[in-house]
């Protein structure tokens, strides 16, 4: 654990906010007009996977967490867990879904992540940015509709449904995006 | 990264956002110009900046023919210009420029160089001057041809007919706090309200009285009011603030506790800055110095005093009141973005990237 100010909280590190793990997920200056400055930070709180914002003074002795991470592989969904392996030493681990929260519809049949490791516990998984998934159900589009412009939606192996383009069937590999869940394009196998 | 320029070469569409600008700065120049305003402008590299104690500056230096060296600033506002040309009998003017702050973050509401309108009305007071902005903005709305009553804001309707909801900060600290006026602004009842909040207080035991009552009020405000501000589907003005939270404002005939200042605030964001404006020299000289006291206090670099400022003010102000409008955040709001780098075609983060 190091201490940091508050000024110098960045986007994608962990910091203890209410003696908690949180994940930050974006900073901000704040500037009250009159008065000392501020950070606006918002974070997850990785016991329950919620997100809140509080208003740092820049000034102020802030926590980082050192985390560790482990990379390992997915294997299965047990009711609201999750369940990984690792690949060296076939040590598994299970993680509460909250964790992961949408993210979970990423994971892919031995999919390889990151675990963030703080105090023995998973308070978080890093996935890589972009994963390949095959489409389980698409059907064809529906010709006139302009709100969709040339766009339709297809489920994907997890239970996934992205917008993409028309040309799509049902057993295409394609690549997404596992920030924004969005289609990026079809892998030619 | 693909640059502002690259994004409208490949999206026609693009443009029409950003030409956006032009036609609210178009309609900004008619409204006032309409309410015989005159339009002035002032020098942005000055000597004496006379910025808020907290506010830090761009440093240049003037480099004369003869050798001579002079220490030089971007401005962070055109105030004391402004009032000069008041005391010189101008009548009501407004400016529109660029003006600079440093130490601020990239993106989201703040760009380090910002467009400012600021605008002073003369013979009015603070009440006047939320009319010219909520009529302003009207005026802005119908230029555009947008249903002022069903205004659309990042998926969310407002109704910026005129008047807005009007709060002090009193009744805010009342009605989300549970705290009166004169707990408000005493140190230990913030304190205890900020402790059984479960507030981190670890820092304040170092400041004076009055630092850690500014520390302690502006965390209050901005964790535990502003955000529900946001939550109001009209435009919130939030008014009289405490006297020390307003450098050059004058205080209130009836409760000099409290100063004739306003700022206005829509879905969460701070639109801009009004006072009532201190006219009286003794009295802003007084708070001038106290502010470099507060510089000294903080560790700051020393800010000359503009006495020019201060001897305009002893030639005489009409009693007035102005008020600071962000324009670029103005833009943002009709152009329905969340991000300030979608209006700028040139933003600093990507400038110095």
């Amino acid at each position: 654990m190091s201490t940091i100010k508050a000024g110098n909280i960045k986007k994608g590190i962990y910091i203890l906010y209410k003696e908690q793990p949180h994940f930050v997920l974006k900073t901000q200056f704040v500037s009250p007009g009159k008065g000392s400055a501020f950070t606006r930070v918002k974070m997850r709180d990785m016991r329950n996977g919620s997100t809140l914002e509080f208003n740092f003074k820049s000034h102020d002795n802030i926590e980082e967490l050192d985390v560790e991470t482990k990379e390992m592989q997915f294997l299965y969904h047990d009711g609201n867990d999750i369940v990984f392996m690792d690949p060296r030493t076939y040590e598994q681990m299970t993680v509460p879904g909250h964790v992961l929260g949408d993210k979970s519809m990423m994971l892919t049949s031995e999919i390889k992540v990151y675990l963030t490791i703080y105090e023995e516990r998973v308070i978080g998984v890093v996935l890589p940015p972009k994963v390949r998934m095959t489409v389980t159900d698409a059907q064809d589009a529906i010709a006139g509709d302009r709100q969709t412009a040339g766009k339709k939606p297809v489920t994907m192996e997890s239970g996934l449904i992205v917008q993409a383009p028309l040309f799509i069937r049902t057993g295409d590999t394609l690549l997404i995006d596992t920030e924004t869940a969005d289609y990026v394009s079809r892998v030619n196998d | 990264m693909q640059k502002n320029w690259q994004k409208l070469k490949l999206d026609v569409a693009l443009r029409e956002r950003f030409l956006l600008r032009e036609k609210v700065t178009d309609s900004v120049r008619a409204f006032f110009k309409s309410h015989a305003f005159h339009e002035v402008e002032t020098p942005l590299l000055v000597a004496r900046p006379g910025a808020e104690p907290y506010l830090n500056l761009f440093e240049t230096t003037l480099q004369l023919p003869d050798g001579l060296a002079k220490q030089g600033y971007l401005l962070t506002s055109p105030e004391y210009a402004l009032k000069k040309l008041l005391a010189a009998d101008f009548g009501s003017i407004f400016e529109i420029c660029k003006t600079f702050r440093n130490q601020e973050s990239l993106g989201g509401t703040h760009n380090p160089e910002f467009t400012i309108l600021e605008f002073y009305h003369a013979n009015a007071n603070y009440l006047d001057v939320m009319d010219d902005f909520e009529q302003m903005m009207l005026s802005i709305c119908q230029t555009l041809g947008l249903d002022a009553k069903h205004f659309v804001y990042q998926g969310r309707v407002f109704d910026l007919r005129s008047p807005y909801l009007r709060f002090s900060i009193a009744e805010l600290f009342a009605k989300y706090l549970g705290l009166n006026a004169d707990e408000l602004l005493d140190v230990v009842a913030l304190r205890s309200k900020a402790t059984a909040l479960g507030y981190d207080l670890s820092g304040l035991d170092a400041l004076s009285t009055e630092l850690a009552w500014e520390e302690l009020y502006n965390q209050l405000f901005l964790n535990e009011i502003e955000p529900k501000l946001a939550e109001f589907a009209q435009p919130v003005i939030v008014y009289d603030y405490p006297a020390p939270q307003a450098a050059l404002a004058r205080k209130k005939a009836s409760d000099p506790r409290f100063a004739e200042r306003f700022e206005v605030y829509l879905a969460g964001m701070e639109l801009g800055n009004a006072f009532g404006e201190l006219i009286d020299p003794i009295e802003q000289k007084k708070r001038l110095e106290a502010d470099l006291e507060l510089r000294r206090e903080l560790g700051k670099k020393d800010q000359p005093i503009d006495y020019d400022f201060i001897a305009a003010l002893e030639a005489g102000l009409p009693e007035c009141s102005g008020m600071a409008v962000g324009m670029d955040r103005l833009v943002m709001l009709f152009a329905d973005v969340a991000n300030i780098d979608e209006v700028l075609l040139f933003p600093a983060s990507q400038l110095f990237d």
